[in-house]
């Protein structure tokens, strides 16, 4: 009898049981914004912190928050509800690490150096944005649900000065990645970043709904067949404008629960060096997607339709 | 638990006197989750139960809550996760996810636990010390056949208890007595086995008296006692301490997702009140023996 009973003491230990809280999850970062990120309303570099967190404590302990659902979902945020406004759907969406969550945040365990991003949007468009690009260098630093996997930089051309400058950026920030051509390796739970024009990357199976709006792939860009004009879409999923050759973009997507895969596109190769130039923490934070025209970002979706 | 007629002013004040008293009693139990008002409540009824002479009744009836209140208690913290001070880990626990015990849930499961304690005070003292055939008489205005059927069954209940008890001495007359598990099965198999005779006894008694007549008998309406004036105006600044309180926002509580229990002057004097004016009506000790 005693032998299973610490049989079971054991398992249970090993099942994550414990007294207490457990150890804090370091180096973890909160964000808070509206519309898309155009409008940011909280960022907690080093957020209070407790063990055994998920991603509702750390909200809850950083900001004003109510909830429904018994306490899984988020209702406000310092004041902020979702709910309808001028006849648009706005409510609280997170993402952990750039990737949109499938379930509660009461149910979403907080693992070190993870970067929590709430936004409020308005989901008409697009109900669900599978993933982002504002939270990098995160997933490709500590990977996703605690567990760093593996970076590919796929290239049209290996040799190409972008694919060498998405290379050196990752490298600068210490996340060592392979690189081969499109589509050439075996790659389930591998972070991939695709890099060449439009008209090659297209033909990823992640990037495939692209073409077809928002409301099928998150992205709030919508490049044409051929790839040598990328519309850019506001948070109604409507044009805003039509970018022609030189106009770079950087996405995000995701296909089914497999890790994201990321595309730093352009309508050629003078767009995808442009956005191969916009690779980085800063051009990158707090957009859903981004394009790059005349050398300048665009945040994705657009601000408003002109 | 049965109503005995005591000496004693709430079983003096008339049963809509007596009956309002513990509903506003109850109500304010209900209102609030703040522990130092539900103390109170619980304070100021366990005083009116030895105040009217049921602090036996009273004391039993908190004696079988318990083991209720503390599974609601142990219970909470299982099946609710919101709250921010982790004390044990469960682990992740599919389909529910991180299954993790907090303070909080702990606390407002042990504050459901002491509100239903207070409820069940408030009830006991109800069913101890507020006249139950004066309380139906008071529903037969309402609903005739309603009154009648619990009129019924809540003659038929002493009636059980008191068979039970006389066949308990029969039994004990006999080898084996009656504390034996056997003798107590026995017991209670003969009074179920009688009930329904019984049940008819009980209704052609009440039929014999009168309360099967479909007009009603009007009674001189009997003047009202001090204790009726004082039992009714105590359920009245109860009622009112609890909605005023309520609206200007003095005994809030906040469980989720940090424990919020400001116990200020305001909290203390609003308990202090409750107690107070609960327990007023006991001090006029004239007239008891109605």
């Amino acid at each position: 009898m005693v032998p299973l009973a610490l049989l079971g003491v054991l398992a249970a230990l090993l099942a994550g049981c414990g007294a207490g809280a457990g150890d804090k999850p370091a180096g973890t970062r909160l964000t808070v914004t509206q519309d898309f990120g155009a409008r940011a309303a909280k960022r907690l570099d080093a957020p209070k912190v407790s063990g055994s967190e998920t991603v509702m404590r750390l909200l809850q302990r950083n900001a004003k928050v109510t909830t429904r659902f018994g306490g899984g979902f988020v209702q406000s945020i310092d004041g902020v509800a979702g709910g309808r406004s001028g006849g648009r759907p706005f409510d609280w969406f997170y993402y952990v690490n750039g990737v949109e969550a499938s379930e509660g945040a009461a149910a979403t365990r907080l693992h070190p150096g993870d970067r929590v991003w709430w936004d409020r949007h308005d989901w008409g468009a697009a109900q669900r944005v599978p993933a982002v690009v504002g939270s990098f260098p995160e997933p490709f630093l500590h990977g996703i649900g605690g567990r760093r996997l593996p970076v590919r930089i796929e290239c049209v051309d290996v040799e190409a000065p972008a694919c060498r400058m998405v290379f050196e950026r990752l490298a600068g920030l210490g996340v060592p990645a392979a690189r081969g051509g499109l589509r050439t390796a075996q790659t389930e739970q591998t972070l991939r970043v695709l890099v060449g024009p439009w008209i090659q990357v297209r033909a990823d199976r992640a990037f495939g709904p692209v073409e077809e709006g928002p409301g099928r792939s998150g992205v709030f860009a919508r490049p044409s067949p051929d790839g040598r004009r990328i519309a850019t879409l506001d948070a109604r999923g409507r044009t805003a404008r039509t970018l022609g050759p030189g106009t770079g973009l950087i996405a995000a997507a995701r296909e089914g629960d497999a890790p994201p895969v990321w595309a730093v596109t352009g309508t050629d190769a003078a767009g995808v060096a442009a956005a191969a130039g916009q690779f980085t923490e800063r051009a990158l934070e707090r957009r859903f997607a981004l394009a790059v025209t005349g050398g300048r970002p665009v945040a994705l979706p657009e601000a408003a339709a002109r | 638990m049965i109503y005995r007629r005591a000496a004693s002013p709430l079983h003096a004040a008339r049963a809509a006197a007596g009956g309002l008293y513990c509903v506003a009693l109850a109500a304010c139990a209900l209102s609030f989750q703040h522990p130092l008002v539900l103390g109170a409540v619980i304070a100021a009824a366990a005083g009116a139960g030895l105040g009217a002479g049921a602090g036996r009744e009273v004391l039993a009836a908190a004696r079988f809550t318990v083991p209720l209140a503390l599974l609601v208690a142990l219970v909470n913290p299982l099946v609710i996760h919101e709250g921010l001070t982790v004390f044990f880990r469960l682990g992740d626990i599919p389909p529910f996810g991180p299954v993790d015990l907090t303070v909080e849930a702990l606390v407002y499961g042990l504050l459901l636990g002491v509100r239903v304690i207070a409820v069940a005070l408030c009830c006991a003292l109800f069913v101890a010390a507020v006249d139950p055939d004066e309380t139906l008489r008071l529903f037969r205005r309402v609903s005739f056949r309603s009154a009648l059927t619990a009129a019924l069954a809540a003659r038929l209940m002493p009636v059980l208890a008191r068979d039970a008890r006389r066949m308990a001495d029969a039994r004990a007359c006999r080898p084996g007595g009656s504390d034996s598990r056997a003798g107590r099965v026995a017991v209670l198999r003969a009074v179920a086995t009688t009930a329904l005779d019984r049940a008819v006894d009980v209704a052609a008694t009440l039929e014999v008296r009168g309360y099967g007549a479909h007009t009603a008998v009007r009674r001189a309406a009997d003047p009202w006692s001090r204790h009726d004036l004082a039992f009714t105006a105590a359920a009245a600044f109860v009622a009112a301490l609890t909605i005023v309180a309520r609206l200007a926002g003095v005994g809030d509580f906040a469980a989720y997702p940090s424990l919020s229990a400001p116990a200020g002057a305001a909290e203390l004097a609003l308990a202090a009140a409750l107690v107070a004016v609960a327990l007023l009506p006991f001090a006029d000790r004239r007239g008891i023996e109605r």
